[in-house]
């Protein structure tokens, strides 16, 4: 596949927290569609994301690519300008606005560039139209993850990057999400997903990258990890798919 | 910035603030010093009621005086307001603390002050002295406050050397000699209040309406408008703000001069109802320190509590305290910031860090 | 920030014990003008900046109050002296007793604020200091205490500065070594602990609050001797000693000195009593040229005079440590710990 078709590409990607060295010359490419990284606690997947989205701290050098168009050392706004839309863990609503002030931030110029518009928001999310005066804290767990989620579409993404979308969700919830997810991807929006839940990112992705240690040691099918135990074993740790540890 | 959601979060929080004063886990130290507070400030409102009133209501009686009094502190407060609203929505935004906003106040004052003798009406006059001064923030923050975010010590440092510098050349080049900004034309008497025969200046009613409706505009500015919108989750995660698209540069550009504006939009009517002199830049950046100290960080609605507090205390204490401790008025001036960081560090509409 | 540094390397010490010797030799190469108006205020203007320096250094507090603590000092001695006709010495005492006092106070206050409202509320007390003593007409209102004798042993500090000026810089260096010792003791190393990381020094059970008061109160008591060796030295006391210019002034002593190193207070001093003694009659704006040099030193040398020398120092003693810092960065350890804090 050639790089020319690439949507995100990231090369040599590092990142620092003081001198302490967190991510290590993370390369990979993302074609069309979505992928997962995985891996256990501590290893520097929400580093990866913030990095990607140009968040300090950490310091990061290196090189990020989406569509051709480098965004290594932008501020972050002309990184979602460019077209990454960042859900982050823990959803970080702002507990000053309410739900539909959330939705109002964004900006003019990204909501009328694509399909996604506040009442678009609302079809997608019914839920949320009738909590629009309550404040982000007022919301359910549920709730809350859709309003990160339909914040970051308003700005038109080519790429959705979400960090532990499932954490701290019930299960009914989590199906809601994925079956949410799935229709985004099927509109072409790119989805890049940090999980910590194997199972979950398996049914969000066909692609998964293992992180271990700041560095990608993996890069593999859903099918092929989920079968292989021994390998969940190596990179994961010791839980099994089935208990996979939640946050 | 809060505003009215933020009253009501107050509101329960110093509910709950009481209600730890019964539980028996809440740490002794603030038990303590809230119920010493608490008792305090009871007992001064009953002190003053006395004074006020003890001689009953009648014009032959104290209560006329305590009108009076009480509107010189409101109209202090609208001064403290203005200018303290704009500290603390550049303070909420950016932590940032512009030790140089004082020299706004006061630059705000000689820059009024030369349009009216030029000639210019003082409603427009004052409104272009704001833009000035706005004008003279933004490029201060461009120049030394842009590339040092989140260098609260460093930022700190760098606008008390511009206040020293701002403050030598106002006396450069204004004339130092305490001077008044004359009030526009209709404004220059007294109105009868209506009551016991008093008869008020107009211009200090002007003030406390002047100040009441830049409250409002600036309610409306954080919580009707996307500005304010931004400005708010800016408040909230500039980060994740930035990580939604908003300019943030854009957005603290803008809010440093609107702040830095409304210092020297309060200069003019500070100038006209005080005065126009050297030390007037101190007082109004100490009197912003503790607004925003009582108020909160970040909070409309803290800055207007914060200036009611301390112009009512002020005036109500040069009047009521007992005879010969009058000069210990300010005094009471720190006391009430020991009982409000006694009860609530962080301002009474701040949020914890 | 820069760490406030405590080792002395061999150089360091030589350096400092060749100042001493200078310092100490000042009456017998200067005019007496100059000892008794210029160094001796040297001396005591360090002392009190020393105070806010150590503040700053070890206790990661940045304190506008230390000039009415200075002045609370001065006050109460000048009170005592020419009102109650007391002992030099025993008003002295109460004089400092009295700032200390006024620290604990302030400072515990003050403790549990972060620094930035430290730096505001130490600053509206110095205003309030300021307004007290130029209202209440106890300590004299707006003209002061005047007649401020220094004790009889210690001569007339105008025609004979050289007794004042010894014991002056007695209290200098017993300053200076107290809060160097200070900084090793253990309480200093906690001090430097809630300076750094205030979250993990009190989840380890050190009481942030409590620390930083004392600190604070061992600061006011160095600022209260600099108010009476003051007082003494002008024979005066007044509120324009101590209002919004002089409280700046000190922060522009010790910013100029340098904020994370101890000589850098007496540094500053020496730097901006010459300046002011000699060119402010120059020129017409000196504050605004004090201030460029202020801004100027934030901006380009956070560690002001003393922290360039150190700087200099480092840069002709060690290059090698600077190049093996750089191939450190180059293959940085993955720490364990700081992975698990970013998930």
């Amino acid at each position: 596949m050639s790089s020319e078709a690439s949507m995100l590409e990231v090369d040599g990607l590092s990142a620092f927290y003081g001198e302490a060295r967190v991510l290590d010359e993370i390369s990979f490419t993302l074609h069309e569609g979505s992928a997962a990284i995985v891996g256990r606690n501590g290893m520097g997947k929400t580093t990866l994301c913030r990095a990607i989205m140009g968040i300090t701290p950490p310091d990061s050098e290196g090189s990020v690519l989406l569509d051709g168009r480098e965004l290594g050392g932008e501020p972050s706004y002309v990184i979602c300008s460019a077209g990454i839309g960042y859900v982050p863990q823990g959803r970080e609503l702002f507990p000053s606005l309410t739900t539909d002030e959330h939705l109002r931030m964004i900006g003019g110029r990204l909501v009328a560039r694509g399909r996604w518009d506040v009442d678009a928001v609302y079809g997608l999310f019914p839920q949320l139209a009738r909590r629009r005066r309550l404040s982000g804290a007022q919301l359910s767990g549920g709730e809350q993850q859709m309003l990160a989620i339909g914040r970051a579409l308003l700005t038109n993404p080519r790429l959705l990057l979400m960090d532990e979308p499932s954490e701290g969700l019930a299960p009914a919830i989590v199906d809601e999400l994925l079956e949410t997810c799935h229709r985004l991807r099927d509109e072409g929006i790119g989805l890049l997903v940090v999980e910590q839940n194997l199972g979950v990112a398996g049914r969000l992705a066909d692609r998964l990258l293992v992180m271990v240690s700041g560095r990608i040691e993996h890069d593999t099918h859903a099918a092929e990890l989920l079968e292989d135990e021994e390998a969940q074993r190596r990179y994961l740790g010791v839980e099994s798919m089935a208990t996979g540890e939640g946050a | 910035m809060s505003g009215a959601r933020g009253g009501a979060r107050a509101g329960g929080a110093v509910a709950t603030r009481l209600a730890s004063l019964t539980n028996p886990r809440a740490g002794l130290r603030q038990q303590v010093s809230a119920s010493l507070a608490i008792a305090a400030a009871l007992a001064a409102v009953l002190w003053v009621l006395y004074k006020a009133f003890g001689e009953g209501l009648g014009s032959s009686g104290n209560a006329p005086q305590f009108i009076v009094v009480c509107l010189n502190g409101l109209s202090l407060a609208g001064l403290y307001f203005i200018t303290a609203s704009g500290f603390t929505l550049i303070f909420g935004l950016m932590r940032v603390v512009n030790m140089a906003h004082g020299s706004f106040y006061l630059l705000g004052a000689y820059v009024g002050l030369g349009f009216v003798e030029d000639g210019v009406p003082w409603l427009v006059a004052v409104v272009l002295a704001g833009l000035v001064v706005g004008a003279v923030g933004l490029v201060i923050q461009q120049v030394f406050l842009r590339w040092n975010q989140g260098q609260e010590l460093r930022q700190a440092l760098i606008t008390i050397g511009l206040s020293i510098i701002l403050g030598d050349q106002m006396v450069a080049h204004f004339d130092p000699t305490p001077q008044t900004i004359p009030p526009p034309s209709g404004l220059t008497g007294s109105v009868s209040l209506g009551l016991y025969g008093i008869d008020y200046p107009s211009f200090r009613l002007f003030v406390i309406g002047g100040a009441a409706l830049i409250g409002l505009l600036l309610w409306l500015l954080i919580q009707r408008t996307r500005f304010g919108i931004v400005v708010r989750a800016g408040v909230d995660n500039g980060a994740m703000a930035s990580a939604l698209g908003v300019n943030v540069q854009l957005v603290f550009a803008a809010a440093f001069f609107l702040g830095s504006a409304l210092a020297g939009l309060a200069g003019v009517f500070g100038g006209t109802v005080l005065s126009v002199a050297p030390g007037q830049d101190d007082k109004f950046l100490l009197s912003s320190l503790i607004v925003v100290i009582i108020g909160g960080m970040g909070s409309l609605a803290g800055a207007a509590l914060g200036a009611l507090a301390l112009g009512l205390v002020e005036q109500l204490a040069s009047v009521y305290l007992p005879e010969g401790y009058t000069n210990y008025s300010i005094l009471l001036t720190f006391i009430l910031l020991i009982v409000v960081l006694a009860v609530r560090p962080t301002g009474i509409f701040g949020r914890p860090e | 920030m820069i760490r406030y540094r405590g080792a002395w390397t061999v150089g360091t010490r030589v350096v400092l014990v060749l100042v001493l010797l200078a310092v100490a030799l000042v009456p017998a190469f200067f005019s007496t003008y100059f000892t008794g108006a210029v160094a001796l205020k040297v001396l005591w203007l360090g002392l009190a900046a020393a105070s806010l320096t150590f503040l700053s250094g070890q206790g990661g507090m940045v304190s506008l109050a230390q000039t009415a603590l200075f002045g609370v000092g001065g006050y109460i001695t000048a009170r005592l002296m020419v009102f109650e006709a007391m002992s030099p010495w025993l008003a002295a005492l109460i004089g400092v007793g009295a700032a200390t006092a006024a620290g604990l106070v302030v400072g515990s206050i003050a403790s549990g604020s972060r620094v930035i409202y430290f730096l505001m509320i130490t600053l509206a007390f110095a205003v309030v200091a300021y307004l007290f003593f130029s209202q209440v007409s106890t300590f004299g209102g707006h003209t002061g205490i005047n007649g401020v004798f220094a004790p009889a042993p210690l001569d007339n500090p105008t025609l004979k500065p050289t007794a004042v000026y010894y014991v002056c810089l007695a209290c200098c260096v017993v300053a200076y070594l107290l809060l160097r010792y200070v900084g090793r003791t253990p309480f200093g190393l906690a001090l430097q602990a809630v300076r750094d990381e205030p979250a993990r020094a009190n989840a380890l059970g050190f009481d942030v609050r409590l620390h930083r008061t004392l600190a604070f109160a061992l600061a006011a008591a160095i600022a209260g001797v600099a108010g009476v060796l003051a007082t003494w030295q002008t024979t005066r006391i007044s509120p324009g000693t101590i209002d919004v210019t002089r409280t700046i002034e000190l922060l522009v002593v010790a910013v100029i000195g340098g904020l994370y190193r101890l000589e850098g207070a007496w540094l500053g001093a020496f730097v901006y009593v010459l300046l002011d003694t000699y060119l402010r009659g120059l020129s017409g704006r000196f504050e605004t040229w004090i201030g460029i040099a202020f801004v100027a030193i934030v901006l380009l040398s956070p560690g002001g005079l003393a922290g360039l020398l150190a700087r200099i120092d480092e840069e002709v003693r060690r290059p090698e440590r600077k190049r093996r810092r750089r191939r450190r960065r180059r293959r940085a350890p993955r720490l364990g710990s700081a992975l698990r804090r970013t998930g």
